[in-house]
């Protein structure tokens, strides 16, 4: 029955051409940039370098202090200095490691009189076991090397390339940056910069920063990765996290209130520093209302077309109808015949998605970022598909079936 | 005649209701789309007001830390000399941390009058206007005379001496700050407005008062004008004399016109993904309703030629399919203007009305145009058809 229904389909899209091309291009089209938008956000929350134990990790990045009655309300909010994760944070049991760095900075450096500005970024030495850098060469700084405070960076392979130029090896070299030189001790690959809390171009010791680790106030510059032994161990350490910020103690007489999670990857992502909400509601209300209007028009367009085209085939129906063919079965045929062109507008689509993505790619719109159609992608490319077809289908296939016999067949 | 023309839509009006939604959502995707073009493209056409090219910013920070105020002042001084003493340095001032082109802003509470206005408080030095050629719209701006005034001198730009002084000169008015209710402000001068936040920025009520000598601890950032021939080499020279001066400090230099692209980037790139996406709407939509109306007209052979063979000419054939369409339209938009009316009478997104309703003219006139260009070959399609041929089909 299928395979009679798949050739009936495929004997339609050859009858009107143009009315063919129509609902393949509507189609293809608005899956291609439905496409392009799951692979940028697939990109972006689930990408798993260097973050590979994103499942058994979670990112403090944020310290609210707030205080005072309603009319002398006072608040701060921010990344925290090295003192208050090094001190508070690391005091907790259950994570096994602990990596503390900080937001990236830019600095400049000029090699043979051209200029290239460097964002670098301060880490510990746990930072190097929790995250899972891939290493082309060298190694990453250890416990020894921060302790004393030594000159050493791990540098990303653009900066390598913009600095030593095509050297095979640089480890052992030296690079200057903010007027003090810097022996390279391992090349990183790049990260984009969408990944911001992983994103640097050289990564140094906290110790030899020059701002100074000890402040002993809770705000700073830094964030924490606090990495646990198993999945399983992670709602425990968040438990124990929260315990641990409610009984620190306040900084300052004008604050009562301390603020300050432990979040999975994405609320983290996500936390726009409003502590009401993490604001993922609002990035999912936003995500849907888009695809929900972007969307409306196409299929608008596509149901037109399709009332249009099955009008035509009136004297089909009636003759069906004629011969005992149910309502339910014509429709149901009209839905699946309808399925059929979607999924060959998603194939189109698959295809045009990815000489778009190949294109993004090559313009280095973001650098380091590289899109690709993953798993999810296709997934969510077939849900589309599936709703796209559907929907489009089934308001012009019940139109249809209502119709009345001996119109169907007088209208020839 | 257009009464006719209703009847015949009318009896067809379901099989029409969905031609008419989707152009009702059409219009009110080009309503959205007009709607941040012309804001946006009014905002650039306003002049950027003050000269960012061959300046540059210097960020440092934690340079130097001491109680003592005056060996803070000194170690300052020492900087300034020793950057004017570079030969390509024209002019230099130490800024608040709100440059040009920087996301960074400073609020602060302006009231005058017991009317408040929200503003961003520039702190600057004397040698901030020559920096980046800021021109005077009234007054003066800084000069020695501050020394001795009794009141604590501000120039304010032209935005908030509209929101608080109207029509009247704002030279010589005291205004009060939110931030610091003790000290008195007396107003000497008025700036024009200078797009700090980019070319598609909207200008916010500005305020300028000098750099106290005590704040020189809590800033991090210097403007520069360089000749125009100041390359990386200098600018390589620069940063040394900086970084050997400042030990302690994390430096870096950008370049206005850099900062100036890069921000222009966070307006620009979301315009040109939505019109990307609305041109690909349209072209769905506009064959989609190119393959609706020649449907429709295929359909109605017998009824053309029937006309056609009672005398009608053929531009009245196809005259007559064109304004069923174009009414069919009309009836949209209606509705779609009705919904659209909304934003400036609600006043939704504090957009200035006359962008919204310019949107809605040009949305219209986008509209009826789309859908005429997509009915003419189908009507004179309908308007060659030959009596005889139609009229023998049925």
């Amino acid at each position: 029955m299928l395979e009679n229904y798949f050739k009936i389909a495929m004997a339609i899209l050859k009858r009107r051409k143009f009315f063919t091309f129509i609902s393949l291009f509507g189609i293809s089209f608005t899956l291609t940039i439905l496409i392009v938008l799951t692979a940028f956000i697939d990109k972006i929350i689930a990408d798993n370098y260097p973050n590979a134990k994103n499942d058994r990790s979670l990112y403090v990045k944020n310290l609210e202090e707030r205080g005072g009655e309603k009319d002398h309300f006072s608040s701060a909010s921010g990344p925290m200095s090295f003192y208050f994760l090094d001190h508070f944070v690391g005091s907790l049991k259950t994570p096994i490691r602990i990596a503390i760095c900080s937001f990236y900075n830019s600095t400049n450096t000029y090699v043979n009189n051209k200029k290239i500005v460097i964002d670098y970024k301060y880490t510990n030495a746990a930072y190097w076991d929790a995250l899972d850098y891939e290493f082309l060469e060298g190694k990453p700084f250890d416990n020894q090397q921060v302790k004393s405070g030594d000159l050493v960076a791990v540098i990303s392979e653009d900066i390598k390339v913009k600095y030593f130029g095509d050297m095979a090896s640089v480890v052992g070299k030296y690079i200057e940056a903010d007027n003090v030189r810097y022996r390279v001790c391992g090349v990183v690959k790049n990260v984009p910069i969408t990944s911001y809390m992983f994103y640097g171009e050289m990564y140094l010791p906290y110790t030899v920063s020059k701002t100074g680790y000890k402040d002993q106030s809770y705000r700073g510059d830094y964030l924490a990765i606090l990495l646990a032994g198993s999945q399983a161990e992670v709602p425990k350490m968040q438990e124990e996290f929260d315990q641990m910020v409610r009984k620190i103690p306040m900084e300052s007489k004008s604050y009562d209130t301390i603020f300050c999670h432990a979040d999975s990857y994405l609320t983290g992502y996500l936390r726009t520093g409003n502590e009401a909400s993490s604001g993922m509601t609002y990035a999912i209300l936003a995500i849907a209302i888009f695809v929900i209007i972007f969307m409306l028009l196409p299929t608008l367009n596509l149901v037109n077309i399709n009332i249009t085209r099955i009008m035509e085939r009136s004297s089909e129906i009636g003759v069906r109808k004629a011969f005992g063919a149910s309502s339910k079965t014509l429709v149901y045929q009209f839905i699946v015949e309808n399925l059929i062109l979607t999924l060959l507008g998603g194939i189109i689509g698959f295809i045009l998605s990815a000489i778009i993505l190949l294109c993004i790619n090559n313009a280095d719109l973001i650098p380091n970022l590289h899109l690709s159609l993953s798993l999810t992608v296709f997934f969510v490319g077939m849900i589309t598909c599936l709703i796209f077809g559907l929907l489009s289908g089934v308001y012009p296939a019940w139109r249809m079936s209502k119709m009345n016999v001996i119109n169907a067949l007088k209208e020839q | 005649m257009v009464k006719h023309l209703f009847t015949l839509i009318w009896n067809k009006k379901k099989q029409n209701f969905l031609l008419m939604l989707e152009i009702l959502v059409s219009f009110l995707v080009m309503f959205a789309v007009f709607t941040l073009t012309v804001n946006d493209y009014q905002r650039y056409k306003k002049p950027m007001g003050f000269d960012y090219e061959d300046v540059w910013v210097i960020n440092y920070s934690n340079s130097f830390q001491t109680g003592n105020k005056d060996s803070l002042i000194r170690y300052y001084e020492t900087l300034r000399q020793l950057l004017k003493g570079l030969p390509s340095v024209k002019d230099m001032s130490f800024i608040s941390e709100n440059v040009p082109f920087s996301q960074t802003t400073d609020g602060d509470g302006v009231n005058y009058n017991k009317n408040e206005v929200q503003v961003e408080a520039f702190q600057v030095e004397d040698s901030y206007r020559n920096t980046l050629g800021i021109k005077m719209a009234e007054g003066r701006w800084f000069d020695s005379q501050d020394a001795v005034s009794k009141n604590k001198p501000v120039v304010i730009n032209t935005t908030l001496k509209e929101k608080l002084f109207g029509a009247e000169s704002a030279i010589g008015k005291d205004i009060g700050f939110s931030y610091n209710t003790k000290i008195k402000n007396t107003v000497i001068g008025v700036v024009q407005d200078a797009k700090v936040k980019g070319d598609y920025s909207l200008v916010s009520p500005a305020t300028y008062t000098k750099i106290d000598t005590d704040a020189f601890n809590r800033l991090g950032n210097i403007l520069i004008k360089v000749s125009p021939n100041a390359d990386a080499a200098f600018e390589g020279l620069l940063y040394k004399v900086l970084a050997n001066y400042m030990k302690n400090a994390d430096v870096e230099i950008e370049h206005l016109a850099n900062k100036r692209v890069s921000i222009n980037n966070f307006t620009l790139i979301p315009m040109i993904v939505l019109l990307l996406v609305g041109g690909f709407l349209i072209i769905n939509v506009a064959l989609g309703l190119f393959g609706v109306l020649w449907y429709n007209i295929n359909k109605r052979k017998g009824e053309i030629g029937l006309r056609r063979a009672i005398g009608a000419s053929g531009a009245a054939v196809s005259g007559q399919l064109v304004s069923e369409a174009l009414i069919i339209a009309s009836l949209s938009l209606a509705a779609g203007t009705f919904f659209a009316v909304q934003f400036p009478l609600l006043n939704v997104f504090d957009l200035p009305p006359n962008v919204y309703f310019l949107a809605i003219l040009f949305s219209i006139i986008f509209i009826y145009l789309l859908v005429l260009i997509c009915s003419l070959y189908p009507g004179r399609q309908a308007a060659a058809i030959y009596p005889a041929v139609a009229l023998h089909e049925d």
